[in-house]
């Protein structure tokens, strides 16, 4: 080291010493321990150092949560994805024959979330609740992933090629086959169908529904020579009767309908016009708590209700008769009918033949053919027929199928006849399930050749005459499945499969498209153009020119085959449940924690009794009988065990209970609730939903876990004598209750009156509100955006759509039936349901209750590490990283929709301390929310919340930071259609309105603005100032019936 | 603390104590071997202190679900055992600070464990707010410290801030005030220690010698630290109180609050006080000190603040009928009628009835009585603390999240643990310091000075400092 700058660093540079030049030799050396004598001392710095990085390495190691990332990036990104932009894709919900158009959103190829597709005519947009879980049941955890052999309760895999050759030589033999399924509105699926019927004539297809409207087809094929069922078209209806249809929650096309129910019930502060709806039923029905009126009978004078409509309109006597009470009504309704002929609709959701010929005789009467009820256009979504099933069980007992395919049903389950179907089925020597898990009948299967996920698969419906729509895959298949369509042609060697092409069906859909639909039209000049467009748009129309011709009634009509009154003591009723249906949906646990909107109960079914009162200060359950208590209960010889819960509206002498709860295999249904298909009885071939067998025990235990999310249920109810006088009226209880400026609600005729006492309440909460010591708060929203929602109450219907919506757009958890029971539901949108008005016959109110987004927000202030604040655009925003869960939010909100995470329910712990409290699906190792393929569902865009933070609706904040992108990239101000809350689109009666309160054209201020009489804020007088607006619930009762 | 105090006053201290007597008496129980009544109430405690560490990392374990709060009453056994526990706390600096204000002499036999009960009690009540966090390793985000989020500060409009500081300030100046007082005391003991229990005393009384500038700093300092207190005793729980006072529920947004909940604090911190006193006295054999008089003083002090409470009571029912306000209506029919009526009735009865029986000045001047009465009131400001709590939130504004509570063996762990600590601790404080003030209790010792009969009886001294150096002296002897 020379310094030939002359420059030294030290006088022993300057001199040159050997030590120093040997030192500066090797200047970043580092000393061997050997060269320190093999010593290796540590000075006092080093020692600090090396103690201070160490406390500070395991500080920063100790208290940062080391978050798994797996994210792999794409080595050839696909076209259409852009990460962190959604994609979505036109494609149809269909179970059975239920049935939603929809929008399927993917996020990086995997779809999370199910929106309406507004293009169709069958559902407008709307969607049902069981449409929006479908996706979660795509990451079904329990799926079969490959085909193969069913031994001992699992499947030994087998390749498909092996499968379809053992499969292909037991066809071979030419002995019967039968193929068991529910409807199939596929017109293509239907065509692949046909070429293997084509290839092994000895086909038969036996096809039921789980819940049956069988006699409903049946009848207008006797009275209208159409074996369908037609289009009902609520909207056009002035008076509507139901007789037990449950058509706004479970019967037939409940999207369709209650988005057209729900046209003709618009009422503005200017009154309006309003259709009138009468529901006969025995059990509170989420569309009898909808009516204006509503008939209780028992379930065993069903027939004699409609006869007596039938009679009071003929002019005709004769048949069985209901008790007087409900006759007198019947006779009132007959009279308001006759005023609205040709708008009138009178609909029965019995499955009796004579009956549903007696309705539709009366349609004919009321000159409602054609009008009201449109057999232009009738619907595929119910086709089943469960008389073919006792046949199909004698040749099965005989020994005469050689193989039967299970096609989507689950016979072994959900019929009554059950157990002689197991029996039967197991002589058969070839059983092949396409089921997608491991259901009752799929275990008593030899083959399982599962079917793709219906978001895995290509597909067309048609489930309305001409409308029809498409099936497209938004995901390649998760696992080994194949399409059941594609397996049928596979054994059927079908000529028009191109086996090379990647995907087969896809292709023979197409070409099925092209050589069918595409010459039924004109638009489109080529078939690929017609072809883009039909996928593109999900839905497809055909011009008028094909379809059926209108009907004319030619049947005949014989009330005495009605069926008789037992005049039983005490008769039960079996009904489908909006979220589980009649038990094909059980395996949802979003659908399973969505509470039954009447009862408010989830998982599992419980037996509704009615209430009891002295009309002064008492309301008891019948018998005594509480909510959560244990009762036997025997019904047609079968005993079954139910946990009871009381339920307001369910006529005396009476029960009902839900069908679909006791699954006992293939998911998380299993474990929760009581079958009741063994006790249902069949009568002419035909399932009936009730009985007069009917014993119901004295309490012989309690439910520990009884789920139901709401305690108290009532808004004053007042004893049938005397309407002025509410029961319990010790003032503060009933009484305050309906004072309190939760719900308004009048008749439409006192409209005014309802308006006056609103604008009086308006006046003194302002009163009120004014006395603040506060500046007001107002001035700082009025400028820029102010995000505010409006929620009309006469449109809802409570079908519990926007809560599943939510809860799939915000990964709300799952908590399970005892968390449920603890009270710890975690839902962000929950629908409050109170009763009002006489005892025995309540009327019902649906509220959908989230947060308030107050702009004087009580939890705000309350927080003390600011975790919840207020957005400039008048959002209540939360922070979970800032939450420290003292929960004093929660305390402070009146309106009780803040929700903390109590345990460890979405697995987000670094440790599995949780693991035995969180949900678990039964028989499941991990957490429902610790599988990675649960987790798919998951919406990248929402942040799953851990253990001890709150959380609670954000107004979606993800869509309007999205909506807000999307407008400053197009450089335009913001406008409605850019954000949409989850909420409001899945609604199917556009109930919800969210937007920008500052643009008066927003169609958030144009409907407070029309219902502006009728519109106020839930707990307006207490200053909190909520961003959502309710309006009044107007009913169209026609006060007389009784009287 | 010499004040000017008149010539003829009642006999504080019976048994004709001389100040060596006084020294002995107070200082032999932290020198003798515990006694097998000593070991059975440590175990005991102890026993309980070991549930409470294990409710305590059960729930931070697995999460505040273990107990059973849910999504309508949040809030439930923790926050009750807080405030009550807060409110025990209430009666050390009373006595320290307010009576000394009003001149009440009497306090000297009872302050300093009086004041160590406030200190535990404190301790107790500080757990709660603490472990019934949701994420309570994050606990420290409620402390207003400079940071690089943002930075990020806490929210002083939260009545939960500002409990942190108010308790947080209560303890420390609760703490600084009774280490003053002990300073002296754990010099004499140190006077009379050996060995490394001489050590320790003379580190823990920083070298305190008796001199006239230290017993001139002392006195200053605890006349400084008295000032501070007394304004506290009444801010503590008033600001407690603002957890509920500020929020929109109806039954608890009332401005009555503040007074009603100091009220209640006094009250249950007395009830405290007496239940420990009477039981301490006995079995430290202290009769001579704390006297029947004493009992009988902090009774009249119950069935003041009794009947204030019960005052406040009725005052809440009149003013919700009287505000014709249909929520505060209902909030209060709720309260006396609702679901928990039989909270509300044992409170009425332990905290309104019962201290009645203290007009009678047999039952006053009873230990027994006394002792009965004593507990029979803190369960009484327990179920108040439930009531406002559980009840309150259990049927608010909307009928359809009305909900029930029930506690879980967690939380009822949790609450008799915090007994545990709270014995554990008070146990330990009986064994390492004189359960009185020594020095202060030297001060009133002369009733006059022609009544002081003792074997020392000269006039020659000022308290302790004198009677210390006497010892001193008997004991080289």
């Amino acid at each position: 080291m020379h310094h030939d700058n002359g420059i030294w660093v030290s006088t022993e540079d300057l001199m040159r010493e050997e030590s120093f030049l040997q030192s500066a030799e090797k200047e970043f050396a580092i000393e061997n321990i050997d060269q320190t004598d093999g010593k290796w001392e540590t000075n006092r710095r080093d020692f600090l150092k090396l103690l201070g990085f160490g406390l500070g390495a395991a500080t920063v190691a100790a208290s940062c949560q080391i978050p798994v990332k797996k994210a792999i990036p794409y080595v050839t990104k696909p076209d259409e994805i852009v990460p962190g932009v959604a994609n979505y894709f036109a494609s149809s919900f269909v179970h059975g024959g239920d049935y939603c158009a929809v929008l399927v959103k993917t996020r990086e190829g995997r779809p999370i979330k199910i929106e309406g597709n507004t293009l169709s005519g069958v559902t407008g947009g709307g969607t049902s609740a069981r449409a929006q879980a479908s996706v979660l049941s795509l990451y079904d955890t329990r799926r079969i992933q490959f085909a193969g052999k069913v031994s001992d309760g699992s499947v030994e895999k087998m390749e498909w090629a092996a499968l379809d050759r053992e499969i292909k030589s037991k066809l071979a033999a030419g002995g019967p086959v039968r193929i068991i399924a529910n409807t199939i509105m596929s017109p293509t699926a239907k065509l692949a169908l046909g070429e293997f019927v084509a290839k092994y004539p000895n086909t038969q297809v036996v096809s039921y529904d789980p819940v049956s409207s069988a006699a409903l087809v049946e009848a207008n094929k006797q009275s209208f020579g159409a074996a369908v069922v037609p289009s009902f078209k609520f909207d056009a209806a002035d008076v509507i009767v139901s007789f037990g249809a449950d058509f706004l929650g479970t019967w037939i096309s409940p999207v369709e309908y209650a988005r057209a129910y729900a046209k003709n019930r618009k009422i503005t502060g200017k009154g309006g016009k309003m259709s009138r709806h009468y529901q006969v039923e025995s059990h509170m029905s989420l569309t009898g708590s909808n009516a204006d009126n509503r008939v209780m009978i028992k379930p065993s004078e069903m027939g004699a209700a409609i006869v007596a409509l039938y009679n009071e309109l003929a002019g005709t006597s004769g048949g069985p008769k209901v008790g007087d009470k409900a006759a007198a009504a019947i006779k009132k309704i007959a009279a308001d009918l006759r005023n609205a002929r040709g708008k009138s609709l009178v609909v029965s959701g019995s499955n009796n033949v004579a009956e549903q010929v007696i309705v539709n005789k009366i349609n004919d009467i009321l000159g409602n053919i054609n009008t009201t009820v449109d057999f232009t256009r009738p619907s595929y979504q119910r086709q089943g027929d469960e008389r073919a099933l006792s046949g199909l069980i004698a040749e099965m007992n005989a020994g005469r199928v050689q193989v039967a395919l299970v096609w989507g049903a689950n016979p072994a389950w959900e019929l009554p006849q059950s157990a002689d179907f197991k029996a039967a089925f197991a002589k058969v020597p070839v059983r092949v399930s396409f089921n997608t898990v491991l259901d009752e009948t799929t275990l008593l299967c030899n083959y399982s050749a599962p079917a793709h996920h219906q978001l895995e698969s290509w597909g067309d419906v048609e489930p309305k005459a001409g409308y029809l729509s498409l099936i497209q895959p938004t995901i390649a298949p998760l696992f080994e499945t194949r399409q059941a369509e594609l397996s049928l042609l596979e054994w059927a060697d079908s000529a028009n499969l191109n086996r090379q092409d990647e995907q087969p069906y896809y292709q023979y859909l197409k070409s099925h498209w092209a050589s069918d639909l595409f010459q039924g039209q004109s638009k489109y000049s080529t078939p690929a153009a017609f072809w883009d467009m039909s996928l593109h748009d999900g839905v497809y129309e055909k011009p008028a020119a094909d379809l059926p011709s209108a009907a004319a009634f030619a049947g005949t009509v014989d009330v005495n085959a009605v069926t008789k009154p037992s005049g039983a003591e005490l008769e039960i009723s079996f009904y489908e449940t909006v979220n589980i249906g009649g038990g094909q949906y059980a395996h949802n646990p979003w659908l399973q924690e969505m509470p039954d909107p009447v009862n408010r109960t989830v998982w599992g079914n419980y037996l509704n009794i009615p209430v009891e009162s002295n009309g002064k200060d008492k309301i008891n359950g019948w018998k005594g009988l509480e909510d959560g208590d244990q009762v036997e209960v025997e019904v047609n010889g079968q005993k079954l065990t139910c946990t009871v819960v009381r339920n307001f509206g369910q006529p005396q002498g009476t029960v009902s209970i839900a069908l679909g709860g006791g699954r006992e295999a293939g998911g998380c249904g299993v474990t929760y609730g009581t079958n009741v298909n063994p006790a249902l009885k069949v009568e002419n071939g035909f399932i009936q939903y009730y009985s007069s067998d009917v014993k119901v025990s004295d309490k012989t235990g309690v439910d520990k876990h009884f789920a139901c999310v709401q305690h108290h249920h009532t808004l004053g109810v007042h004893s049938s004598a005397d309407a002025n006088h509410n029961i319990d009226e010790a003032e503060y209880f009933q009484g305050s209750l309906t004072k309190r400026s939760i719900i308004f609600q009048t008749n439409l005729k006192d409209l005014q009156e309802l308006e006056e006492k609103m604008v009086e309440f308006h006046e003194e909460a302002e009163h009120l509100n004014s006395q603040t010591l506060y500046p007001s708060t107002d001035e700082w929203f009025k400028t820029g955006l102010k995000w505010g929602m409006y929620v009309d109450l006469n449109s809802c219907i409570g079908c519990g759509a926007c809560q599943v919506a939510c809860v799939s757009e915000n990964n709300t958890p799952i908590v399970g039936k005892k968390e449920v029971a603890r009270h710890h539901e975690m839902t962000w949108l929950r629908i409050d349901r109170y009763f009002y008005g006489d005892i025995e016959n309540p009327k019902v109110v649906y509220q959908p209750m989230m947060c308030q987004h107050c702009d004087n927000a009580p939890c705000e202030n309350v927080c003390p590490v600011s975790a919840t604040t207020h957005s400039m655009e008048g959002i209540n925003q939360m922070a979970y990283n800032r939450c420290i869960g003292t929960r004093y939010c929660a305390n402070n909100c009146p309106y009780k929709v803040r929700r903390f995470n109590w345990l460890d329910y979405t697995t987000a712990d670094v440790w599995p301390a949780n693991e035995e409290r969180v949900f678990h699906v039964e028989g499941d190792e991990k957490p429902f929310y610790a599988d990675n393929l649960t987790r798919m569902v998951l919406n990248p865009d929402v942040t799953v919340r851990s253990r001890g933070v709150i959380e609670k609706c954000s107004f979606c904040v993800q869509r309007i930071q999205e909506g807000k992108l999307t407008a400053k990239r197009e450089g335009r101000a913001i406008m409605d259609n850019d954000v949409r809350t989850a909420c409001q689109t899945a609604c199917p009666t556009g109930a919800i309105v969210f937007g920008n309160l500052n643009n008066p054209e927003s169609e958030v201020n144009k409907k407070t603005k029309e219902a502006a009489e009728l519109a106020y804020k839930v707990l307006e007088e207490i200053n909190v100032r909520p961003a959502v607006s309710y309006s009044a619930k107007v009913t169209n009762t026609n006060e007389e019936l009784f009287s | 603390m010499s004040q000017a105090v008149a010539p003829v006053r009642h006999v504080l201290i019976t048994g004709n104590k001389s100040y060596h007597n006084i020294t002995e008496d107070l200082c032999v129980p932290t020198e003798k071997s515990p006694t097998r009544e000593w070991i059975i109430a440590f175990a005991l405690s102890a026993a309980f202190l070991g549930l409470y560490v294990f409710a305590i990392c059960w729930t931070v374990w697995k999460g505040i679900g273990e107990w059973g709060a849910n999504r309508t009453i949040n809030w439930a056994w923790d926050i009750t055992n807080f405030v009550w526990w807060i409110g025990i706390g209430h009666a050390g600096t009373l006595i320290s600070a307010i009576l000394l204000l009003f001149r009440q002499r009497w306090r000297t036999g009872v302050n300093r464990a009086a004041e160590a009960m406030t200190i535990f009690a404190v301790i107790c009540a500080g757990q709660f707010p603490i472990f019934h966090m949701g994420r309570v390793w994050l606990a420290f985000f409620i402390f207003p410290f400079p940071n690089t989020r943002g930075p990020l500060w806490t929210n002083f409009n939260s009545p939960l801030l500002w409990d942190v500081f108010a308790i947080s300030t209560y303890f420390s100046v609760s703490l600084l005030f009774w280490y003053t007082g002990l300073v002296p005391d754990l010099a004499t003991v140190r006077d009379r220690a050996s060995g490394f229990r001489r050590k320790m005393y003379e580190f823990f009384s920083f070298g305190w010698t008796g001199s006239a500038k230290h017993w001139q700093r002392w006195e200053a300092l605890s006349l400084v630290l008295a000032g501070i207190s007394t304004p506290l005793v009444l801010s503590v729980h008033t600001i407690v109180s603002f957890d509920f006072a500020t929020s929109v529920i109806p039954g608890w947004h009332t401005t009555i609050f503040p007074p009603y909940f100091v009220a209640g604090a006094v009250f249950s911190g007395f009830a405290m006080v007496q239940t420990l006193m009477v039981i301490t006295r006995k079995v430290l054999k202290l009769e001579d000190y704390i006297t029947i008089n004493h009992i009988e003083s902090m009774n009249k002090v119950i069935v003041l603040t009794g009947t204030i409470v019960g005052v406040a009571y009725l005052t809440e029912l009149f003013i919700a009928w009287y505000s014709g306000y249909i929520y505060e209506q209902f909030a209060f029919y709720n309260r006396v009628f609702g679901i928990y009526w039989w909270s509300y009735f044992g409170m009425m009865f332990c905290n309104v009835v019962s201290p009645q029986l203290f007009w009678s000045r047999n039952i006053r001047r009873s230990i027994w009585w006394t002792f009965f009465l004593s507990i029979v009131v803190n369960i009484g400001m327990w179920f108040e603390r439930f009531v406002i709590i559980a009840t309150t939130l259990a049927r608010d504004y909307l009928p359809s999240s009305w909900s029930y509570y029930r506690p879980t063996w967690v939380e009822i762990s949790i609450f008799t643990g915090t007994m545990g600590l709270f014995f554990t601790l008070y146990l330990i404080f009986t064994r390492v310091a004189p359960v009185v003030a020594i020095a202060e209790v030297k001060s009133i010792l002369k009733v006059a000075g022609d009544q002081y009969i003792g074997p020392d009886a000269k006039h020659d001294g000022h308290g302790a400092s004198h009677g210390k150096s006497t010892e001193k002296k008997e004991a080289e002897h």
